[in-house]
């Protein structure tokens, strides 16, 4: 029994000596361990924190309003030490579940390690008078923030900060970061601004108001939804007073996002002869969109060809 | 009892639950700005007609009241968080209110625990936590019908533990008072233990790439109260035990049918949706499985294995000389499209009957095929036939029956488990 005895004092004292390692070697290097409620804020922290352990619980083919909250997001959620989330409601369906299972004191509260974007930048389309029957509108104002150049360099100067508060001790680091980031995210924007100045006054039935703040930016207008109440997927009828207003000849497209069902833009395209653009939602959305600048340089791009064919045929 | 009749004891009950109703009605004219710190208040509507009755269903046949229920939310403070949730039912024009939970919860233990105290829905199995309204059939599986009385809430402390790990790890332990659980007990003598129920629980979960999300859980319950009472033999007595059964098969009824020492679950639920994307059509599978055992008390055993030997031929029901009950399901629900969705579900229940010192077999099979139509997340209007053939039950049944329902969510409608 002896040879029995010394075997298990061996593999206990080989577990403590990887324990000691294991919780020293967290020590040394602590890797902020970031979850993002969307791919977009995955990016934006991946700017502004590479060296962190990054997780999205969506994807760009993914509805953000309609997620389960699952068991795989319910294990991510207890190690984070950051939550990054868009806010403005839009996760009210299972965040707070993710929340609640999770057991992560860390990440409840903004004044610890939850950060909502909404709540850093003036959304828009804030509503007074909330009701149901207007379909599923956020009173909090329009939270598909990304598409906005201004609000997300707004929102990557508070998320510093906050990653600031979080891990002190590497505060120069961040600060470098945020510097190279907006250098170049200004770049970017003043390039984006002039391109988009061919797009103004472009007309688009668009699905959702998914695209609200680059429709914004670019001086694009929605002049119809494809849904007949935000959250609602078309109805015949309603797809009918599209082509009817589609009729009147000042529209240059249909635009959907990467998530979004194809079907009643497919038919409304085939009825009226108006192209349907398929746009990234957000970085992963297609190919080319591989980060925030590649996602915006790749969405105008989009918009640009289609919109330019479609002046060459009025032509 | 948790079920608070309308009579003059529960009066008190009564009122306050509808002072507390007319209360909380300027709170959710005003909640509609619910975020995750402020109250969260809402309200379920659900409403039904069935065309028959069911074996030991919460619904009867006619017209009926489901779980109307309001329900309370929010953060206490920084380290609490408290439900309310109240149960509006109506059987057979008498109108009941439940409270079905009233808890507390920590939100800020370190290292993944949770303690859970008041009133609230046991962790065992997979839809026992859930609640009624995000059920995609009318009824539950009669596993849950038999053994737990539709679904298991009670008074009771739960701590539970999520491990920081990548695939989904938690456990946890529960003890309740396991007043709904008890054995029948028609003379109103025997002594239960106050604290009649324990459970323990484990999950495991993850995703298969990224379209396909998985869920396993093994539960174990052990009730203190669950052993049956020897029967007598005076004719009395069994009349009283018959209209009881007859009751508790029919009516109205929290309590449990069939109850054990021991009660073990497994279950495993999976979910699928193209790019994981939920809004437009997705899939779910779940299975669970029921064993309750040792219900005999041992001098009820030992003149069951006499019977067992001397007489086989006399009585020729399969059921003798088991211990145990087994219930298990497995159900299929597909959204097609954000307005349609169809379920089809099938069970079987295995069951002991008491009957003087033997024991009668009891069979159960179950069909329901359901279509839902969900003209919002918020509104659901439901069609479910099911087909029930069953063996060694008193009632003779009809075997199909057809429920309209609609179920509706009011206010702030809180997040859906997974």
């Amino acid at each position: 029994m002896l040879w029995l005895w010394g075997l298990t004092v061996h593999i206990n004292f080989k577990l403590l000596i990887s324990g000691v390692l294991l919780s020293l070697s967290q020590q040394a290097f602590a890797q902020v361990n970031i979850f993002t409620c969307e791919p977009e804020y995955a990016a934006l922290a991946e700017e502004l924190a590479p060296e962190a352990r990054i997780y999205s619980a969506t994807t760009a083919m993914q509805d953000p309003h309609l997620v389960q909250a699952r068991p795989s997001l319910i294990a991510k959620m207890r190690q984070a030490d950051l939550v990054i989330c868009a806010g403005a409601e839009l996760e009210i369906g299972w965040l707070p579940m993710l929340q609640m299972k999770a057991a992560n004191a860390q990440v409840r509260s903004t004044d610890k390690g939850l950060f909502f974007a909404a709540e850093h930048v003036d959304t828009l389309d804030k509503m007074a008078n909330v009701d149901r029957s207007m379909g599923d509108v956020h009173s909090l104002g329009n939270p598909h923030l990304h598409f906005s150049p201004e609000r997300m360099l707004l929102i990557a100067k508070a998320l510093t900060k906050k990653l600031v508060q979080l891990d002190a001790e590497q505060t120069e680091a961040y600060e470098q970061r945020l510097q190279s980031f907006s250098k170049r995210w200004q770049a970017a924007s003043s390039k984006w601004q002039e391109v988009a100045s061919q797009l103004k006054g472009m007309k688009v039935i668009a699905y959702h108001s998914s695209f609200r703040y680059l429709f914004d930016f670019v001086g694009i207008e929605q002049v119809a939804d494809l849904e007949p109440k935000p959250g609602l997927p078309p109805t015949s009828a309603h797809l009918a007073s599209l082509l009817k207003r589609a009729k009147q000849d000042d529209i240059s497209a249909i635009v959907v996002a990467s998530y979004q069902d194809l079907r009643g833009a497919n038919w409304l395209a085939e009825k009226s002869s108006l192209p349907v653009i398929v746009l990234p939602l957000s970085v992963g959305g297609n190919e080319q969109s591989n980060d925030l600048f590649s996602l915006y340089d790749n969405v105008l791009d989009l918009l640009i060809q289609e919109y330019n064919a479609q002046k060459l045929l009025t032509l | 009892m948790k079920n608070m009749k309308f009579s003059p004891t529960r009066l008190s009950a009564k009122v306050s639950a509808a002072l507390a109703m007319s209360a909380l009605i300027p709170v959710l004219a005003q909640a509609q700005t619910p975020t995750l710190s402020n109250p969260t208040v809402s309200a379920i509507l659900d409403g039904y007609y069935q065309s028959e009755n069911r074996l030991m269903a919460e619904r009867t046949e006619g017209f009926g009241l489901g779980e109307t229920e309001l329900a309370f939310s929010a953060s206490i403070d920084d380290m609490f968080y408290g439900k309310l949730t109240t149960v509006f039912e109506t059987h057979d024009g008498e109108s009941e209110v439940n409270v079905e939970e009233a808890f507390i919860q920590t939100m800020a233990l370190p290292n993944g625990f949770t303690v859970r105290a008041g009133r609230f829905l046991s962790d065992i199995g997979y839809l026992n936590n859930q609640h009624l309204h995000s059920d995609s059939f009318t009824s539950r599986p009669s596993a849950y019908r038999a053994f737990l009385g539709g679904h298991y809430f009670d008074d009771g402390l739960r701590v539970s533990y999520i491990a920081p790990t990548d695939l989904y790890w938690t456990m946890g332990a529960e003890v309740f008072s396991g007043d709904s659980l008890r054995a029948a007990d028609e003379h109103g003598e025997r002594e239960f233990d106050s604290t009649g129920v324990y459970t323990a629980f484990t999950k495991f979960g993850g995703d298969i790439g990224v379209e396909s999300s998985w869920q396993l859980g093994f539960s174990y319950l052990r009730n203190e109260n669950g052993l049956l009472t020897p029967e007598e033999h005076d004719e009395h007595g069994e009349d009283d035990h018959e209209d009881e059964h007859a009751e508790d098969e029919h009516g109205h009824s929290h309590s449990a049918s069939y109850t054990g020492k021991n009660t073990y679950v497994a279950d495993f639920v999976f979910k699928w949706a193209p790019n994981g994307n939920y809004k437009y059509q997705h899939l779910t599978l779940s299975a669970e499985y029921f064993r309750v055992s040792d219900f005999m008390v041992p001098e009820l055993h030992d003149e069951h294995e006499e019977d067992e030997h001397h007489d086989e031929e006399e009585h020729h029901d399969e059921g003798h000389g088991k211990d145990y009950h087994q219930a298990w399901y497995v159900s299929g629900v597909y959204q097609f499209s954000p307005n349609w969705s169809a379920g089809l579900r099938y069970g079987e229940l295995d069951a002991q009957l008491q009957h003087e010192e033997h024991f009668d077999a009891q069979e159960l099979k179950e069909t329901e095929l359901s279509i839902a139509w969900h003209n919002s997340h918020f509104s659901t209007v439901r069609l479910e036939f099911s087909h029930q053939s069953n063996v060694g039950f008193d009632n003779d049944l009809s075997d199909n029956a057809i429920t309209l329902q609609y179920v509706m969510a009011l206010g702030a409608h809180g997040a859906h488990q997974f």
